[in-house]
């Protein structure tokens, strides 16, 4: 394959990546899913009841790998009776998104009916308000990584069938996910109650703020605070995985030469530094900018 | 009737290198720093999230690298190259941009609350650590262990990848590269899983003290690894 297109593909690829990467987040936002869930799960136990879409499906890997293996296998299927690439790729991704959207329903309701004890409400207008969002959201995650794995299978030739590289890329995008933008999320806008930056002491888990910008906090106004942040570092993140895996074997083709093949390996190994320096830079200016939590009390002692 | 011990002696190799790859799948766990939920909340050193879903998302990139690298050339070790490359890039970007959430999105400092200074800069961890925390974010032995868990996560995969597709056997060579690739899956959530036993939801590196459990892991790993090497070589080397 000529380079050019190599590298057309590659950014058509990372561009859906990032799409998907930060639509994956503010699903896990808008519903409430992974790590952060904890404290939502957690509230009504400590008296905090809430108006918070309340779905734990399953980690967010497992149930992101799911959605995408379900679209890309539904657009095999149909791929195989001929259907056009779009289509099979839409509907994949639609029986995808509304597979989703039940697992979401029934998650919420169970969580919800187990928490009656604590005397949390459920609201029916959450339910029929946010699930259509979620949904939404599922849809443009799964299109997005059914457009990357496609394009691996058919330009870039890649040896995987079709819904286990959707799968994989499932998992690695819930990886990804929980790992950067559900930070965001669990540690900052859930507990907007503490001061910015004062860490949060693990006295206050349940504690969530339950006020929004305008009424009650529900769903959306995370989403709405978290697509300033989370959402788009996580597409950053998950858009420079996608793009700088497939980088590295484009431009440097080992089709050609061995050597090639190890000049791949050798750019990666240069990237990966890169980011290990970028990563200690951070550290050295947060050090600096936001100082010590506490007085060195070994100095005192000594001085 | 599918000649069983026949079919092992004929892949004895791959039986024994499938279980190293299990082994070092398992080795790598142990070296990704993962928090869980108290990480995902600022409360605990790491990254914010499960033990198996971050090492399989790394290790995982590295086998679709692998795979692809796999599908031009015969070199085992450029292969084994691959797959580390493309995990260590995964795993790399993550902790990258989770650092940037700890940061700029919740204004916290990376800190270990495990070590007193960070065994690689010599910096001061303790210090840095917020009241009612147990450390947060990424310093930089916490970053480094986590690439290095990543390339031997990607080793493994691919090593487990590549001696399941060189088993003798009568597929066709699409249908061939789909079952491997989903033994290759499956051998790797194993050994993911297991050591999340010993880690028990968190862990900061190399450093951290639970590290020092690894080798029940890995033997644990190693018996795991050899069945499942057992029936991947009967499995496809019977088709």
């Amino acid at each position: 394959m000529e380079p050019l297109t190599g590298m057309g593909v590659l950014a058509l690829m990372g561009a859906a990546a990032t799409i998907a990467g930060a639509s994956e987040d503010l699903e896990s936002d808008v519903g409430s899913q992974s790590n952060p869930n904890s404290q939502v799960q957690l509230a009504p136990q400590m008296m905090y009841p809430h108006r918070i879409y309340n779905k734990a499906i399953s980690g967010e890997p497992p149930s992101n790998a799911l959605m995408c293996a379900i679209g890309g296998t539904v657009a095999t299927v149909l791929l195989g009776m001929n259907a056009s690439v779009i289509l099979a790729l839409t509907i994949g991704s639609l029986v995808a998104a509304m597979i989703h959207g039940t697992f979401s329903v029934s998650s919420h309701l169970g969580r919800i009916a187990s928490q009656n004890r604590f005397k949390q409400p459920l609201y029916l207008d959450i339910v029929k308000s946010h699930t259509p969002v979620i949904i939404a959201y599922s849809f443009i995650t799964t299109i997005c990584i059914l457009v990357i794995s496609y394009l691996m299978v058919v330009v870039l030739g890649h040896p995987f069938p079709l819904p286990l590289l959707a799968f994989i890329w499932g998992i690695t995008i819930g990886a990804v996910g929980s790992s950067t933008g559900d930070v965001h999320y669990g540690a900052e806008r859930e507990f907007q109650n503490v001061e910015f930056g004062s860490g949060l002491n693990a006295s206050n888990s349940g504690n969530i703020v339950r006020k929004g910008e305008s009424g009650v906090r529900n769903g959306y106004d995370n989403s709405w605070f978290c697509a300033k942040f989370g959402g788009p570092v996580t597409g950053i993140a998950f858009g420079m995985v996608v793009f700088l895996s497939g980088w590295i074997t484009t431009v440097f083709d080992a089709s050609k030469s061995a050597a090639m093949g190890w000049e791949s390996v050798l750019a990666g190994v240069i990237i990966v530094i890169i980011l290990a320096i970028w990563n200690r830079k951070i550290e050295v200016a947060a050090r600096n900018a936001y100082g010590t939590y506490k007085e060195d009390q070994d100095a005192e002692v000594a001085a | 009737m599918i000649d069983i011990v026949g079919a092992l002696m004929d892949n004895i190799i791959s039986v024994l290198l499938i279980t190293l790859g299990g082994v070092l799948i398992s080795w790598s766990v142990h070296f990704v720093p993962v928090g869980g939920a108290p990480a995902a909340m600022a409360q605990a050193t790491g990254i914010g999230t499960g033990t198996v879903q971050l090492a399989a998302g790394a290790g995982l990139t590295g086998l679709i690298t692998a795979a692809t690298m796999m599908g031009v050339t015969d070199s085992i070790l450029l292969v084994l190259a691959s797959g580390a490359i493309g995990a260590m890039i995964m795993i790399s970007v993550t902790m990258l941009v989770g650092q940037w959430s700890y940061v700029y999105g919740v204004g916290c400092v990376p800190s270990s609350a495990k070590v007193k200074y960070d065994p690689i800069t010599k910096d001061r961890q303790d210090l840095y650590v917020s009241q009612g925390t147990e450390g947060h974010g990424l310093p930089t032995v916490s970053y480094v262990s986590g690439i290095i868990g990543g390339g031997l996560g990607g080793i493994g995969g691919a090593m487990v990848y590549y001696y399941l597709m060189i088993i003798e056997n009568s597929l066709p060579a699409t249908e061939l590269v789909g079952i491997a690739s989903i033994f290759a899956v499956g051998i790797f959530f194993v050994n993911a899983v297991i050591p999340s036993y010993n880690i028990g939801g968190t862990i900061e590196g190399f450093h951290d003290p639970k590290f020092k459990k690894f080798p029940k892991a890995v033997i644990s790993s190693l018996a795991a690894t050899f069945f499942c090497a057992i029936m991947g070589v009967i499995a496809i080397g019977g088709l």
